[in-house]
């Protein structure tokens, strides 16, 4: 009984101490706040005209009937492609582009309608540029819809002339088909990559924190409140004290980036709320443990921009976001599962994005649960063996000098 | 004279063992570059993510629908996880993750089909996850639109009808040549951004770590009295050793990406080397500038950190600047890594007239100079030497 009470005390202490320290520090508070604040918006807006419309594309008409300029003109009407206009040939064309103009260059060949008239393949070249990925997809889906379209009445008409059995349809397209995107209904860039961002910006903000705060401890822990002279609170009471203290203040961030931020920019939110704060727990925990053992090779609180801000790319790779994971490689797939955020940016995608149900990501649940378990044993040797004793070193060379 | 001299060669000297002495420095020069360079081009080495997870959902289960089913299976770009019986356990499988998307062949399919009611085939992709749904997409519609030539190519030969039905079916159609990528790598189109991307994050860190360092440490007033209290003197012996450091990793990330991996290099060498080497240097004049408007280690850390990260979306390496807002694709244009980005793809990808590329040159020049009417701020603050935690 009185050990528990002991415990508590400890744990009472350092909780206590440790929001003091948090909100004496401008660099602890920009992580905490501002970062998780501040960054979901300025993200979210950059990419918040979701789709890539109207990328410029110039024509090279070798045939100009009433064909060829009707293609043209279904080109220009679709959402993806925006005629900018007609170039008397290729090298013309190419200059365009050179110039920076325009992004892809349509050239229809000569006898594009007398083919269609003779039952031949009338055949149109489509150049793209391929500094970015999305103008290529939208010239790819925006000539591949138009040219099928134009195409499928002219085939159900010629079946029809040829076959008897098909006299039966009435015209138009005998097998239609029908695309239907799940979960990111719009196919938007922002719905697609922000939801899992958030999780990316949520993880590195808490070991961003926990880093800063670990420098500082070695650096000068009288300043901060320390009495080397007094005995501290154990070492897994600290851990838990200062975890306890940093869900705490992480409350209202948490809550403002994996709902208010999604809402404000309207996001798919087809999942319930609760299932996403029930997963976000181990997420937050682990996280934490992370940085606590992070701590351990950081000497000084500004070393750890040096050290962790870069491996966001990193992160951001190995959740499977971009490249998915089914298909990397056998040591990245191994980094991408003892990484916190991976299990996050599946698990709250799937959740929140798909609609998906708590018991659905048992799989990222667990191992959340895991690596929170795993990463707090790793820890508390980490800050036995290698930060308490470096700090007690710290503060008594202050002492002495 | 001599005296001064000698000041300049005491701070590139010292600057070289702080370097050396420092774990974190090693890390921040060496070790996190080249292992993102490391990490960014093998993660891609395949180029396209193949055999995506599907599955099929064959509510006919007729001969038709299963030879619909087995073209799909043969595609190269998918693999069939899942045989699921309704669209309800097709899209638990969704949630869980365990298919990017599924096909759905709708029932009487073969009956309505040739009775000429025109069943519609659909396809759903899990759009959460825009790389594998693309190509699913991809895969979808050329099953569907080969199963309906198919059908059309039966339904005319039952008559006799004996030419090449191949036009018939597909009267119009647009081939496409991606120019410079005709493999649709994804490798070729992200590491050429995201690879100078993490050199310039970490050029701007570097910078202001170093620079801030001498503060907090109490050294910037004696690096100003080694150089005769001139701080471009100072500066420049200080961020020397950095400059050769970075550009050695540039002229190895310029190696890395074209030479090693192969990735296209239609151009001149001469004008992509020239681009890495003053991209090093446009990239430390403007973490310069930072330093020179916040003098103080951990907000000029925070701003770079900021500005850094930020680089790999306003520098539109996926997503274009002329869709972005007016007022945020502005930004794209200043930062050093878009024109390395536009010089990439213009003299490697491209491969055409340096003339089209002059302005991002300039560009370049312009970071370089931009520190230099702030250098005072730096002076001031070198001298007051006040750390601010």
């Amino acid at each position: 009984m009185k050990t528990i009470k002991k415990y508590i005390r400890q744990l009472w202490i350092v909780y206590t101490r440790e929001f003091s320290q948090v909100f004496h520090d401008a660099g602890l508070i920009l992580f905490f706040t501002f970062l998780p604040l501040a960054y979901p918006v300025i993200y979210s807006l950059i990419y918040n005209p979701e789709l890539v419309r109207n990328v410029k594309m110039v024509v090279v008409d070798h045939d100009r009937t009433p064909l060829s300029r009707k293609f043209v003109r279904n080109l220009d009407a679709s959402q993806e492609i925006r005629i900018i206009g007609y170039a008397p040939d290729l090298n013309e064309a190419r200059k365009a582009m050179n110039s920076h103009d325009c992004y892809g260059i349509m050239e229809i060949p000569q006898g594009f309608e007398r083919n269609v008239g003779r039952q031949e393949e009338a055949n149109a070249v489509m150049y793209c540029d391929m500094s970015l990925m999305l103008r290529y997809r939208g010239f790819l889906v925006a000539a591949t819809n138009v040219s099928q379209e134009l195409g499928a009445g002219i085939t159900t008409q010629r079946v029809d002339e040829i076959a008897p059995l098909a006299t039966t349809l009435a015209g138009g397209d005998m097998l239609p088909i029908e695309n239907i995107s799940l979960g990111n209904l719009e196919s938007g860039f922002d719905s697609f990559i922000m939801p899992g961002v958030l999780v990316l910006i949520l993880q590195q903000s808490i070991i961003l924190a926990c880093g800063m705060a670990g420098g500082a401890k070695r650096e000068n822990r009288r300043r901060l409140g320390y009495n080397p002279d007094n005995l501290e609170p154990s070492v897994a009471m600290t851990m838990f004290g200062q975890m306890l203290c940093y869900i705490t203040i992480l409350l209202i961030p948490v809550v403002y980036m994996l709902h208010y931020v999604p809402m404000m920019f309207a996001f798919p939110m087809a999942g319930s709320v609760a299932d996403v704060f029930m997963f976000a727990l181990p997420l937050v925990i682990s996280s934490i443990a992370l940085g606590f053992i992070i701590q351990g090779i950081i000497r000084q609180r500004e070393d750890i921009f040096v050290v962790w801000v870069v491996t966001s790319v990193v992160f951001l790779f190995l959740s499977g976001l971009t490249w998915p994971r089914y298909a990397m490689h056998g040591f990245w797939r191994f980094l991408s599962e003892i990484v916190p955020a991976t299990w996050g940016v599946e698990g709250f995608i799937r959740i929140n994005t798909n609609g998906g149900t708590l018991a659905q990501q048992h799989d990222a649940y667990i191992h959340l649960w895991i690596l929170s378990a795993v990463y707090l044993v790793i820890a508390y040797a980490v800050q036995r063996w290698v930060v308490r004793p470096a700090a007690l070193r710290e503060s008594r060379k202050v002492i002495d000098g | 004279m001599s005296d001064s001299k000698n000041g300049f060669g005491i701070i590139f000297r010292r600057t070289w063992v702080s370097i050396v002495r420092n774990p974190v420095c090693w890390m921040g020069f060496f070790l996190l570059p080249l292992f993102c360079f490391l990490f960014l081009t093998s993660m891609m080495e395949d180029g396209l993510p193949t055999k995506v997870p599907a599955a099929i959902i064959d509510k006919d289960g007729t001969s038709l629908s299963r030879e619909v089913s087995r073209t799909l299976a043969g595609m190269q770009m998918v693999d069939i996880e899942a045989i699921p019986e309704s669209y309800t356990d097709a899209r638990q499988l969704v949630q869980e993750g365990k298919i990017f998307g599924f096909f759905l062949i709708p029932e009487n399919f073969q009956s309505e089909l040739l009775s000429g009611r025109k069943p519609v085939i659909t396809f759903y992709t899990n759009m959460t996850y825009y790389v594998p749904a693309s190509l699913l997409f991809k895969t979808f519609k050329a099953t569907a639109l080969y199963s309906k030539a198919g059908i059309a190519v039966q339904v005319i030969q039952q008559v006799g009808y004996t030419e090449n039905v191949t036009p018939l079916l597909n009267p119009v159609s647009v081939s496409t040549r991606p120019i410079g990528n005709p493999w649709l790598n994804y490798g070729i189109y992200l590491c050429n951004s995201f690879i100078p991307g993490v050199l310039q994050v970490m050029i701007f860190l570097m910078t202001c770590y170093t620079l801030g360092m001498e503060i907090k440490h109490g050294q910037s007033r004696r690096l100003l009295q080694l150089a005769d209290g001139s701080v471009l003197k100072a500066l420049t012996a200080k961020l020397l050793p950095q400059t050769i450091i970075w550009t050695v990793i540039a002229l190895f990330m310029e190696a890395w990406l074209f030479k090693f991996n192969h990735f296209p290099m239609n151009g001149s060498w001469l004008w992509i080397t020239l681009s890495q080497l003053m991209f090093v240097l446009a990239a430390q004049g403007f973490a310069l500038f930072i330093f020179a408007i916040l003098p103080n280690l951990r907000l000029s850390l925070s701003v770079s950190a900021l500005i850094g990260i930020l680089s790999f979306s306003i520098a539109a390496f996926s997503f274009p600047v002329e869709s972005m807002y007016g007022a945020i694709g502005i930004f794209s244009w200043i930062l050093p890594v878009r024109y390395n980005f536009l010089i990439y793809v213009d003299q490697a990808l491209n491969g055409i007239d340096i003339f089209y590329s002059r302005y991002w040159f300039v560009a370049y020049i312009i970071f370089m100079l931009i520190p230099l009417p702030f250098l005072t701020r730096i002076k001031r603050a070198f001298a007051d030497q006040v750390y601010v935690p």
